[in-house]
């Protein structure tokens, strides 16, 4: 008996100490992979594609692949830093860490910014690192983006995304190709006591990207070769005042709501599909897979998305993003460390775990999971695809043209007026820098 | 003799205080260092930052007064320093006139001992202990213009007509400075619930003994009393809600437009957007400088001496 007792004791112990292990799998809770006692330390900053990723089954995927990535470099541990969700300060300070030589080692860099990292000379070149077919396979915007002007690469842009016109088809049946298709498709939605179409309005970096695909399928620039200000001038003006009156016409003929100038967050049109108050927005690819897990699987079934409609049919474009890895260390065993990195944890193995678009062609034949009709869809539409301009003058622009949309979807200010004053200061800003 | 004799013996007094005199500077010294090196030497550094050109890509590039000039005279700043001075003006008086409102009704509530005086005070702290950031995302839901959102919500189920909360320009600086003023209550009610604590009780005797009304003993007895206490608590307030901008940014982002960009914001947003940051330091003196200004203004109504 006592025997017994002792055993279903040690039984239930034992139990106790596996199970949380068992639980855990490869999670990662400390801010250090690989021995204590590795003699060389990699730092790596990360945004949320890491093992610190809300999603626990994503977060334990990383895990792996860090794991992993460690016990195939004996004498080295990587040691993580975590990036708030504020993208646009983080980055800001990580420019001014790396301009003092106070940056980690190895970081994720927004795609939107890379350009003012390559500028200001504080990358090391991953050239070494990666050979002539990795890069040739990659899509055109996204070598031209990683390349300085010296031809060589700073850095390895693992994933891209792009925005697309979800809908729901209970609704909206044919998906809207053009500006006019998708007013009278969105007040269509409204007569059946939707909200009409939503997108983000607000001062938010994704106002801007989201609506640039409007002036872009028009073919208009925002800069010239040399990075400065031209959207506000001769052809460029007419595209653009005409892409910013479809936003206006969408808020003034109710086929928005006004409160679209609010909106600054993609979490607020998963809401709104969750809800059941919208039958359609302008979203990311990455949407999918949320509205997925948020929505039952019958109401799931109803939502579906088309490319961004454009000023007629033929006229399309849509904004493509996307983040790299890239290293800023002066040791060059730790220079290639980060490309190791880029290249085993995140150019193939995270696009396949967060089903992110990968950057490379030959990467959607490779993993299954990209080869899902929506995925196919989603690579189908980046032939379209357009990259923010490399100009250190991008993130003014971004914040004017936020500022105007502001004033123009709430009707405080004439388009022309808003969009002149969002030129003028643009261009100041371009002397100053 | 006697001269030489009584200055032989007051040069050995002013030695000997010498000797037991303290020194001083090796107290100091400590502190010096730590304002020296944390508070001077950044405050020193953002006045030479003003005048350079430096980005947040490129060098210095030299000293020059045009980053000055230049920063001042943009377009946008009138808008920004009048959405500034709103927001810092309705707030102050909202936060001061609530937080005097709740600790006159705690200090009452106690005296009568009546039940829930500390949950009172406990729950109007607890919006004082929530971060800029949280209680920006916490309005945010209670605004939103959805047919889901918090406040329209409960309006619609009342049978009132939604309200623009956010996307009204003309309405959203006062939706602004309703969260801010929800935040930033607690701390004028505790800086009004000491002072009222330390009201002499003889005074309201006396007034009661006069036959002083209610009222005339809030104007004759409290307010007079609570003088020095509310002019320091503006002043401390006026500083918060000038460098008060985690909230707004988590609210509205500055937006509409401009509509809710105060000059916090607008300077965060010279350095992290623009990456301008000479111009940042510029307008981080024109902080500095208002603050200092409005709190010289508050300092020469403070009584002095004798009035006190």
């Amino acid at each position: 008996m006592r025997t017994a007792s002792l055993t279903s004791l040690a039984a239930v112990l034992a139990l106790g100490v596996a199970l949380p292990a068992i639980a855990a799998g490869n999670t990662i809770t400390g801010n250090t992979v690989g021995p204590d006692n590795a003699p060389k330390t990699l730092t790596f900053r990360m945004t949320t594609d890491g093992p610190r990723n809300n999603d626990p089954a994503v977060a334990d995927g990383y895990g792996k692949l860090f794991r992993e990535y460690v016990a195939r470099h004996p004498g080295w541990k990587v040691e993580l830093q975590m990036m708030s969700g504020d993208i646009g300060q983080e980055q800001a300070r990580l420019l001014e860490q790396a301009k003092s030589g106070n940056a980690p080692d190895c970081a994720a860099v927004d795609s939107f910014v890379l350009p003012l990292f390559k500028k200001s000379g504080v990358l090391q070149s991953f050239a070494p690192y990666f050979n002539k077919d990795e890069i040739d396979q990659l899509f055109p915007f996204i070598r031209e983006g990683i390349t300085g002007t010296d031809g060589k690469i700073y850095a390895w842009w693992w994933a891209t995304d792009l925005r697309v016109l979800y809908r729901n088809k209970a609704v909206i049946a044919e998906a809207p190709q053009t500006w006019d298709d998708t007013k009278t498709a969105a007040l269509a939605s409204v007569k059946q006591g939707m909200e009409g179409i939503l997108f983000n309005g607000g001062r938010f970096e994704g106002t801007t990207f989201d609506w640039l695909a409007n002036f872009w399928a028009e073919g208009g620039k925002l800069v010239d070769d040399a990075g400065k200000p031209i959207f506000g001038e001769g052809e460029n003006r007419a595209k653009f005042v005409k892409a910013v009156d479809y936003y206006r016409g969408l808020v003034e003929s109710g086929a928005a709501p006004k409160r679209v100038a609010t909106i600054g967050n993609y979490d607020d049109f998963n809401a709104a599909a969750a809800a059941g108050t919208t039958a359609l927005f302008v979203g990311g690819n990455w949407q999918l897979a949320q509205l997925k897990s948020t929505l039952d699987a019958g109401d799931f079934a109803n939502w579906t998305f088309s490319m961004l409609p454009g000023p007629t049919k033929e006229q399309r474009s849509t904004g493509t993003g996307g983040w790299t890895v890239a290293s800023f260390s002066k040791d060059p065993a730790k220079v290639e460390m980060c490309a190791n990195l880029a290249r085993e944890i995140y150019m193939g193995p995270a696009n396949a775990l967060q089903e992110q678009l990968p950057t490379r062609a030959d990467l959607y034949d490779k993993y299954p999971v990209f080869a899902t009709e929506a995925n196919k869809a989603f690579a189908a539409a980046l032939k379209v695809g357009q990259a923010r301009p490399g100009a250190p003058v991008y993130p003014e622009i971004s914040n004017q043209i936020q500022i105007m949309m502001g004033k123009v979807l709430t009707g405080s200010q004439p388009t022309e007026a808003a969009v002149d004053d969002a030129f003028k200061a643009a261009t100041d800003a371009f002397k100053r820098l | 003799m006697t001269t030489a004799i009584a200055t032989v013996a007051h040069a050995g007094a002013l030695a000997r205080r010498r000797q037991t005199r303290p020194r001083v500077a090796p107290w100091l010294l400590p502190l010096i260092l730590v304002l020296g090196l944390f508070y001077l030497y950044p405050v020193f550094d953002v006045f030479r930052l003003a005048l350079t050109r430096a980005t947040l890509l490129g060098e210095e590039g030299g000293y020059t007064f045009a980053t000055l000039t230049q920063t001042l005279a943009r377009p946008e700043i009138p808008g920004i320093l009048g959405v500034t001075a709103i927001f810092t003006l309705a707030s102050v008086f909202s936060q001061q006139l609530f937080g005097l409102a709740i600790a006159l009704v705690v200090v009452r509530g106690e005296k009568r001992r009546l039940f829930g005086t500390t949950i009172v005070r406990t729950t109007a702290l607890i919006a004082w202990v929530v971060p800029g950031i949280a209680g920006g995302i916490i309005w945010k839901m209670l605004f939103n213009e959805a047919p889901f959102g918090g406040l329209n919500s409960v309006l619609r189920m009342l049978g009132a007509t939604p309200v623009q909360w956010l996307s009204d320009p003309d309405l959203v600086m006062w939706s602004v400075v309703m969260s801010n003023v929800w935040r930033g209550t607690a701390f004028s009610m505790v800086v009004m619930y000491a002072a009222l604590k330390a009201i002499d009780p003889v005074l309201y005797e006396a007034a009661a003994v006069d036959g002083a009304s209610a009222p005339q003993r809030l104007f004759h007895v409290t307010l007079p009393q609570l003088r020095s206490a509310i002019l320091v608590n503006m002043i401390l307030i006026t500083i918060q809600t000038l460098n008060t901008f985690d909230a707004i940014i988590s609210l509205t982002g500055g937006g509409p437009g401009r509509s809710t960009e105060v000059l916090s914001l607008y300077t965060f947003n010279v350095v992290f957007r623009n990456y301008d940051l000479a111009g940042g330091a510029v307008l981080s003196i024109l902080m500095l400088v208002i603050s200092l200004g409005l709190a010289l203004v508050y300092a020469a109504f403070l009584p002095k001496g004798e009035d006190r």
